[in-house]
Formats: C-alpha cells, structure tokens, sequence
C-alpha cells in the first residue's frame, strides 16, 4: 500500500484553479451587500483622545467599540488585542473604525473626513527598547509577552570547565507572507445567525473569537472557509480579527458586509513573522568537543501577544538544532514593541533559531579547521538519543544517510574547500544546513485541542471527510481523499471533501504546525480502516476518532520537559551562490535539498512543497528586506517588498528518504513547514563561503557584503 | 469627475491639451498606479487626462538618415523588437519592469515622468538623444539632458506633447549595460551604468559614460569623457584613478527603502573602474 | 465615454468612464472573476489578460485604453484547446496549489507560446518574470509550459 499511494494523481481542483472558475472571497457577491474600509491608527503608541466624524449620508455606517456586543478582545492565546481600538492605540495601523456602505467612493470620501486627535506617548520601538525598560511599558510590567527557560544537564559546570567558549549574536528580520490573495472576509447576518465567509487557515478559532466578541451562543455563529490563495500561517490567526470586525457590521448594518484588504494594506499590518535576536555561547574542551551551549532567544512580538508564545516555544525547542548537546540552557523572551504584531509563518520560530545554531556550528567547525559535513556529523541526533528537553527520540533517525546523500548530489565536500580559495571578480559559494520540524503541535497542545474528525458514508457509497482543516494550496484537499481512497479501496472521486463549514465539521483542529497530514490524516486513516471493516452495513455510517497522543509521550508544560513533538521530520539543504564582488549581488545557481518526512502521500505535491518552502526560505535569506523605522514598515507594497519571481529562483533538486512513521497515515510525518527552515541559512552559508566574511544576520544584503568590503574585510 | 478625451489624430490631441491642460496618458502605467485608489474605484486624477496612446503620428518608428526616430507613444516592447534600437537601449527596457507592463509602457512615458530612476534614461544621455517637443504652434528640438532638469522637473510646457525621440545611429565598439536592481526582474533600479565606446587602434576615440538612479538627473560629463578620449589603453590605465576621483562628486545618491547612498556610490564607481579597466579591451 | 471594443470574441459597447481599471470592468460589470487583483499595482500578474494578443495587467491599463481592441480573459480562453493542453500541463507538471496566480500564470503561458511556440527554460522564465508565484518556487510552472509547447502541436 504504502509503495503506490505516492504515486501522483492530479490535484482535484486543478481544473477550477487553471480556468478562472474556483470562487475566492472577493469573487463572492451577495444581494445589498456593503463594502468595508478600515480606518487605522497613524501614530505607533498613542492615546485617543477623540474622533470627529462626519455626519453619515444614509446606508453608510461606522463600525467601533461602541458596536462589539460582547467582548472587545480578539480570542488568541490572550485576550489582550481589540476588535477596534478603545482608548490608545498601540502601532501604527492598528484598526481604529469600519466605514461601511455601498459605495466605495463615497466611503473613502468619508474616512478622509475622519478626524482622530491623538495625544502621543513614547513609543516602544525595538528589542533593546523593551528590555531597557526606560519607556512605559506596553504589556505588564516589563514588556515580556512571556519569558522561558530550560536546561539540560549541568550547563553551569560545563562552562566553567570549559577551555573555550565560543559567543555570537545572530540576527534575523521581518518575513512577510506575502500570499497572493489578500487577506478578506464577508459577513452575513440572516435569521438571528452571523455567518462570516473569508479565505483562513483555523475556522474554530474564528469561530470562537467571534462568538465571545457577539457574547451569542454558539450555534448562532457560522464559520465558512472559501477556496484560499495562500496562507502560510499569515491566515492562521489574523482571521480572527477581521471575521470578529465583518460579523459585527454586518448585525449592526443588517446587509452582508464585504472587506477585502488592499494589498499595501496587507503588507502594513497583518501578522509578520518575528524579528529575532540570538546569542550562542558554545563551550569547548582543550580537545574541541562541544561540552555546553548557552542560547539566548529575543524575538519582537510587536504590539500584542497574539501566538508569540508558541511561536518562541517551538523556537526554543530547536535552539541547539539537530545535535546532542549534553549541557544546555536555553532562554527566550518575546517583547511586546509598538510595531506590527507578528504572528504564525511557516516554520513557526524555526527559522530564526535554525539560522543561528547552524551558522553557529558553521563558524565553529571554520574555526577549528574542520569539514562542516564531519564536524555536524559527529553530533547529530540518533535514535535513542535525548532531545534538548528530555524526550526520547524513539524513531530511526537518518541524519548520515541524508548527509552522504546530499553531498554526493551537490558535490559540497570538495566545492566547499574549493571556493574557499578562489580569487578573481565572481567567487563562488556553497553551504549547507541541517534542521528538523516537530510534527504537530507544539507540547500539550494536540492533547489540548483533542482534534476530532468525522468520517460518513452515505448509502450510495460516497465517503465524506468532516473536519475542520482547509485547503489553503498545500494540497489537502487531494491529500486527505487519497487516504481514504486508498485505505478503502475506492474511487477518489467517491470521496468529498469540501471547504469546512462549521455548522457541518467538528473541530478536527487548526491547519497548522505541519499537522494536517501526520495528526488529522492520521485520524482518518484509522476511521476510514474501521470503516472499511462496516462496509457492508445498510444505510449511513458515521465514524468520529478524537486524536490523542500515544501514552508514551509526556510533556510537562511548567518545566518546558519531555516530548516536545510525537515525532520529527528532518531535511538538508545545499544552496551553491555565485557574487560578483563588484556589485555583492548574488545570484543563486542551484539549490539541493533531501527529506525524510516519512513517506510521501502525493510525490508530485510534496515537491510542491519542497521548492514553495524552498524559495520562500531562499527569499527570507536575502531578498525579503523589511525595516520598520519609527513603527512604520518601508517596504509596504508589492513594489518594494521583494520575493523571488521566476528569474530569481534556481534549479531545486531534491530527493526523499523514506522513512515510514508508524503514527501517521501510511507513514507519513510532517512537511509543510519543514521545507523553508533551512534553505536561506544554507544560502547565508554559502555567501560566508564564497566571500570569506562571517554571516550573523538575514537577509543577506548587497549593501551589508559590500560594507565588509569597504572597510577592507 | 475628471474630464477625459480622446482625439483623433495630434493636431486636435494639441489642442486640448493647450485648451484644457490635460495630463498625456500614453500607456499611463506609472499614472494608473500613481493615482490608485481603491479597487473598484476610479483612479484620482485631478487634471483632465487626454489618451494619445492610439496616435499612429506618435507610434512610428523610422529611419531618416542617421538618426532613428522613436514616436513617443511606442510601447517598450515594440521598440525592443526594431532591430535599429542600440543596444544599450535594448539592454535597459529588457531590464524593465515585465512583458505585461512593456506592453503598454511607452519610452516617452518614462523620460516625461522623470524619475530619477528611470530605466531609459541613461542609455538615451549617452545615446545624445534630441526630443521633438510640440504644442499647437510649432515643434522644438531639444537635448535630453536639457529636457530633464532634476527628480520629476522637465521642461514640457503645458500646452506640450512630447512627440519623438530621436538617437543617432552611432555604431560602437564597446557598448555596456548594467542595471543593479532589488532581484533579477521586475526591479526598481537601485542603480544602473552605461558605458560605450569607440577605439581605434587601441586609441579611444569616443567614450559616453553615464550614470541613473544616483543622483536628482542621470549623471554624465562631457567633460569628464573628453579627458578620456584620444589616450590608448595604456595611458588610461593610469589615469582610472583620477577619472573615478572626476566623478565620484557628482555621484550622490539617497538612502531609501531599497538601498543606501554608500552602496549605491561605491558600486557606481566600481562598475566606472570595472569599464574602464575591463571592458574597453 | 463610448468604447467598443471584442471581449472573448464578443462586439461590447460600454458606455463608462474610460479611467475606469480594465480589472475592474471586467470583475463587476461582466463578472468575470477569473482575473484577481492580487497588487493592483501592476506587480503580480494575477490579472493579466491578453491585449490584442499581448500580455497585459489589467489592473493598470484603464478601459479608455481599449478602444477598437480584442480582450481576451481566462473564461473566454478556457474554451479554446490551447487551454485545454496548457492546463493538462499544469496539472502534469503540479504547477497549481493555492491558484490565485494560476489564470495569470495560463494567460502568460499562451502570450508567451503565440509568440514562441518552443521556447527555452531561461526564455519561460523571462517571460514569466512579471507573474510571482508564491506557493511553488516557479520550477513545476516552467515545467508546465515546456510540456505544453511539447505537447502543442503545431496548435502554436
């Protein structure tokens, strides 16, 4: 079974997608429907002292405070983000008002006329501004969203017996999602119901966060999931706002209400993922074994708590990478800053920690004269092994395999010595990383949201999957009808599954943390296997499983110990870089990259998967500038916020490692988000090599090579 | 709401622009987006526009003599596929924008926005690119870099229609192009350098090197390039260093959104060293 | 103002302002959804539709501009067999995921094989420069349109 379910079949929407006749929210028209504008704060940290509003011709509606029946706080991990702003405003576009109304001219006519009169207060505008603690802080008493740490082992002992310690700071910027459909919700309120429509990854959580915003019962509030173009974690939470916002007009106007963002907009002030500040302190023997390692983690949270938490967490459970490292204390905070509030980007705080580890152990085996390949090598993870907080790593870990295999696909051993002495105008270069995703959610979480899936049949023989997990391009939609097909031995065209609507779904949990194939399609396997024994039973069956992670695994969420994740998947990446000195620019040439994320459901999907991550982590390295000066973002349009176009994107070679999961759906573990962690680290790398010059922070700019240059590096 | 016409031929498209002021929409590429409102909404123009993109008169492309005359109103596509474009120029649109917006883009559109970054621009400088600028009364010849003033000045009077451009048709030995941008396509320039040249006997007889995006205008010195032209390859090489001393003053880019004023001039005077050391061999 | 111009091989004669986005006209006064504003700057792509045969964003050319010109969108083009070739390329090639820059993506990929109906890699990714992909890294789309100039012919 598990041999042919690879094999590749059409996606089931393809046909749709390509002739312009799938439905996306902006594509959805509803009779007297309204259109909605957000008018949005313009200070980063400010009180609001009034609003002058002009008089409203009729059908044109404000939407504010005063219009949230229940409660005005956004349901995330904290309630402490509002529907519309009350009394301050805490970054710059932060949502003030709606206006509503039929005519978008005469709407954008009237937000002109809007007067806020603000009062100033001192912003807080970096990491090093929050910890200072010279300014009021905005969260708490001292601007920590939340504040962890964890050890393992005796990190103290190990430092002071060290004979060297090796310390750097590391940085990493703004990411910006940058799906190509923005962001955009549409409200219906009809019989006593609300029913918001909007293109999102969590349909539960925007249920919930809408049902405590109306303070109505739950069955009055429906949540419909459209067709999405592109996620990427920018439409895990950020829904929850805007679906809280359009339900509200739409009570309030009594018409369906329409908000699609404006792309600039978008870019401006939905979720971002988190800048990060990274120390490493790594202790060595007289003999150049890593005995300890000290990792220091500080990401922005910007100006509300929204999934801060847990993206630091999962930031922190991949702080020492994929080695063995005896002796470790890891600590991490998130700050709350007066700047956009960041939020979920696939990878989830991998990224940033994944960047500094790597190019930590990179600097060290320069240092020490050693192969980088030999060097990672010898302190890979092993089955058996302990994670960096206690867990046992109890299945087969191929780490060698995928290293050996990677370099003899990209030839990296004998580049890397090679480029290291070039000389002449274009150098080249060539780096690799190596990391790995924890599957699902992070900690207790799984058990927490105890995900449910639904499995009917109906008596004509057609299967349909109820779950609450959306399709946002990553291929669900194909991948989950293809386990069950397969598992039951029928026709993939006799098994539906259609965009979650919560008035149908239970809540099977968010589509997010690269869990949707390993925890849900896990789920189903297992029903649609029970399923298979009922078949022949007249009339409908329907099936129901509640995930739980299996006894062995234990978490303790005080002390940050035990499994972290059920199981991990694990990649390489080589990226090779051509720079012409003259100018610094780099011209990526080729990317190499190998998994194992189990077995693949759908080969063709999964390298879909692969080179999508892989450009958006190659993006992430080095184009993907994003500086926020004063609270405000200055890369905020499409124009000026750079991602790869076809001209920019390399060859990506890769290959898969099989290696069969027991937990999850014919073998099958976690790749969504897996596939980005290390390909701009890799091309960071790859700059060191070619130019010679230590890395510490991404992207990888031209004008920060050439510096180096200038001041004669 | 704003007026819009749409003449017949060029002599009625000059009235109205001296009647009425109207704002020449050729392609309007930069126009549309520089108005955008809101989707849905119609783009916040506040003088009346007058199309002329469809003009046939300003949409030829001829040989008369020496000199190539590109109507102002050609898109960038099509002046990319006359095979008597220079190269340079050639190498500039390429480097433009996208086929979609090069489709509609006119040359004349992007000398008339005047943009310090504008990708044209250069390459015309070193091309000696003349303008026919016409109203209603007459037409007047005038050089591009006279044309263009400092970042969005030009001299269009407005009662005027930029009506051609024309290049002469100079044949080089050396003819270098390049365009440092953000990414590989669809980039705004973060800087750009052209250098052409003519050699005989290993002696230079013509040099045009001009500089965009660093400074309010495109940077070019005839000055400057007459202290270059009858040394040979030998002399020049000695004397890099004082011609990149020439013209590191009048480089003096910004610091924004894409890119610094160090980069910016210390990649300039790089790519001038790389030129004059490389690529006049 | 008057404007007549062909829209998917149909006469129109639209009365309206001529300043009016081309995106816009065709979304809400022929729903014609197809085509997404994913910028409306003119950046993305997403939608593109074919301008007497050219590839054009009509998210920036106003519908003033197209006067006497054949438009043709995604909906009128899927009913043609070049359509059909080049989406059973994409589907081969899983060049589709989340599908929002798909219909741009097919509008290209025909501009482009009218123009050149073998083109290399490195002219795909030319030509494909303007139309950004977030979801695949580029690769599967340009793996797409070689199968459909493979497959074309002699229908290019």
């Amino acid at each position: 079974m598990s041999e042919t379910i690879g094999k590749s079949i059409p996606r089931v929407d393809v046909l749709d997608k390509c002739g312009g006749s799938a439905k996306y929210v902006d594509d959805m028209k509803f009779d007297n429907m309204l259109y909605a504008k957000t008018l949005r704060s313009t200070r980063p940290r400010a009180k609001i002292l009034s609003l002058e509003i002009p008089a409203l011709p009729d059908g044109y509606y404000i939407i504010d405070r005063n219009d949230v029946p229940g409660r005005n706080r956004v349901r995330i991990l904290i309630y402490d983000q509002p529907f519309f702003a009350e009394d301050v405003v805490n970054y710059i576009g932060e949502p003030i008002l709606l206006v509503v109304g039929a005519d978008k001219a005469k709407i954008l006519d009237i937000i002109s006329q809007i007067e806020v009169h603000y009062e100033d207060l001192e912003p807080i505008l970096s990491i090093e501004d929050a910890e200072s603690g010279d300014k009021e802080p905005i969260f708490g008493e001292d601007n920590r969203f939340v504040d962890y740490e964890y050890s393992k082992g005796d990190p103290d002992k190990a430092f002071a017996a060290s004979a060297t310690i090796i310390e750097n700071e590391y940085r990493t910027g703004y990411q910006e999602q940058l799906y190509l459909e923005p962001h955009g919700v549409i409200g219906v309120f009809r019989d006593g119901k609300v029913t918001v429509y909007g293109c999102m990854q969590c349909p539960f959580y925007a249920r919930n966060a809408v049902i405590e915003g109306l303070g109505w019962d739950e069955e009055r509030v429906q949540i419909i999931q459209t067709t999405t173009g592109g996620a990427f974690g920018g439409k895990e939470e950020y829904p929850s706002l805007i679906c809280g916002q359009a339900a509200f007009a739409a009570v309030k106007t009594g018409h369906p209400v329409k908000l699609i963002f404006e792309r600039t907009e978008d870019i401006e002030v939905t979720t971002k993922r988190h800048p990060s500040i990274v120390k490493h302190r790594t202790a060595f023997d007289a003999a150049g074994n890593i005995l300890a390692m000290d990792v220091d983690i500080k990401f922005d949270g910007g100006a509300y708590a929204g999934l801060s938490d847990v993206v630091l967490q999962r930031g922190m459970f991949c702080a020492v990478g994929a080695y063995d490292i005896p002796n470790l204390r890891i600590g991490g905070r998130a700050f709350a800053t007066n700047t956009v509030p960041c939020g979920a980007f696939r990878g989830f705080g991998a990224p940033q920690a994944f960047f500094a580890v790597e190019m930590q152990m990179q600097n060290i085996a320069d240092k020490l004269g050693i192969d980088p390949i030999d060097f990672k090598l010898r302190y890979a993870l092993k089955k058996g092994d302990t994670t960096s907080t206690g867990g046992i790593l109890r299945d087969e870990i191929k780490i060698p395999e995928i290293m050996r295999t990677i370099d003899d696909m990209s030839n990296f051993r004998d580049k890397f010595q090679k480029y290291e002495n070039e000389s002449g105008n274009i150098r080249h270069g060539i780096g690799f990383s190596l990391f790995f995703h924890g599957c699902g959610f992070t900690g207790n979480g799984e058990n927490i949201i105890s995900g449910k899936i639904t499995l009917r049949k109906s008596s004509d023989g057609a299967v349909e999957i109820l779950i609450s997990n959306t399709e946002m391009g990553q291929g669900a939609l194909t991948a989950l009808r293809k386990i069950v097909a397969k598992t039951l031995n029928i026709p993939i065209e006799d098994v539906i599954y259609e965009n979650p609507d919560t008035d149908r779904v239970p809540d099977s949990g968010p589509t997010v943390a690269s869990r949707t194939t390993v925890i849900v399609g896990g789920l189903l396997e297992i029903a649609a296997a029970e399923l298979k024994e009922r078949w022949h039973e007249s009339g409908e069956i329907e099936i129901s499983k509640v995930y739980k992670h299996p006894d062995y695994i234990t978490w303790d969420q005080k002390s940050l110990h035990g499994d972290a994740y059920p199981t991990y998947s694990w990649g390489a990446n080589v990226v090779e870089v051509e720079i012409d000195t003259i100018t610094c620019e780099i011209t990526l040439k080729k990317v190499w990259a190998v998994f194992d994320v189990g077995m693949a459901i759908d080969e063709k999907m999964l390298r879909g998967q692969i080179e999508g991550g892989i450009a958006q982590g190659l993006g992430y390295g080095n184009i993907e500038v994003m500086n926020s000066n004063d609270g405000k973002i200055q890369q905020n349009s499409i124009t000026d916020y750079m991602i790869p176009t076809a001209s920019d994107l390399p060859e990506i070679e890769s290959q898969l490692i099989d290696n069969p999961y027991p937990y999850g759906p014919f073998g099958a573990k976690c790749a969504g988000e897996l596939t980005l962690v290390g390909a701009g680290i890799a091309l960071a790398s790859a700059v060191q090599n070619a130019l010679g010059s230590q890395i510490y922070k991404i992207p990888v700019r031209p004008e920060d090579l050439l510096e180096e240059f200038e001041n004669g590096n | 709401m704003v007026r819009t016409f749409r003449p017949q031929n060029l002599t009625e498209a000059l009235e109205i622009r001296k009647n009425k002021k109207a704002i020449p929409f050729a392609g309007g590429t930069d126009l549309m987006v520089g108005h955008k409102r809101w989707a849905g909404t119609i783009p916040r123009f506040v003088s009346p526009v007058l199309f002329i993109g469809h003009l046939d008169e300003l949409k030829e492309i001829i040989i008369e003599g020496k000199e190539l005359h590109i109507g102002s109103a050609c898109n960038l596509s099509s002046i990319l596929e006359c095979e008597y474009t220079p190269l340079v120029l050639k190498q500039s649109i390429s480097n433009m924008a996208s086929p979609a917006i090069r489709n509609v883009a006119t040359m004349g559109g992007n000398i008339c926005n005047t943009s310090p970054a504008g990708d044209t621009l250069p390459a015309l400088y070193a091309l000696d690119a003349e303008l026919i600028v016409a109203n209603a009364n007459r037409e007047r010849n005038i050089p591009i870099d006279e044309f263009i003033t400092g970042p969005g000045q030009n001299t269009l009077e407005d009662d005027e229609i930029l009506k051609e451009i024309i290049i002469p048709i100079e044949q080089f030995d050396v003819s270098y192009h390049r365009k440092v941008g953000t990414r590989k396509a669809t980039a705004l320039s973060k800087l750009s350098f052209i250098g052409l040249a003519r050699i005989d006997d290993r002696k230079i007889i013509d040099i045009r090197i001009a500089f965009g995006a660093v400074a309010p205008t495109v940077v070019r010195s005839e000055a400057n390039e007459d202290f270059i032209i009858g040394n040979n390859m030998e002399e020049l090489s000695w004397l890099i260093p004082e011609i990149i001393e020439m013209y590191s003053p009048q480089i003096c880019p910004i610091d924004d959104q894409r890119s610094t004023a160090q980069y910016r001039k210390a990649v300039s005077l790089r790519l001038l060293e790389h030129f004059l050391r490389e690529e006049l061999k | 103002m008057e404007i007549s111009f062909t829209l998917d091989g149909k006469e129109i004669l639209l009365d309206t302002n001529p300043l009016r986005r081309i995106l816009d006209v065709l979304r809400d006064d022929f729903g014609l959804t197809g085509i997404k504003e994913g910028c409306g700057e003119g950046e993305c792509g997403a939608c593109a539709v074919l301008l007497d045969g050219n590839i054009v964003n009509s998210c920036i050319v106003p519908i003033g501009y197209i006067q006497d010109c054949e438009i043709v969108t995604i909906e009128g083009f899927r009913e043609t067999d070049r359509f059909r070739i080049i989406a059973e390329a994409f589907a081969e090639a899983g060049a589709v995921q989340c599908g929002f820059c798909t219909p741009g993506m097919i509008i290209a990929t025909e501009a482009l094989l009218r123009k050149n109906s073998r083109p290399t890699r490195d002219e795909i990714r030319q030509h494909l420069s303007g139309n950004l992909c977030r979801c695949t890294g580029m690769n599967m789309i340009i793996e797409a349109v070689e199968i459909a100039s493979q497959k074309g012919g002699g229908l290019w």
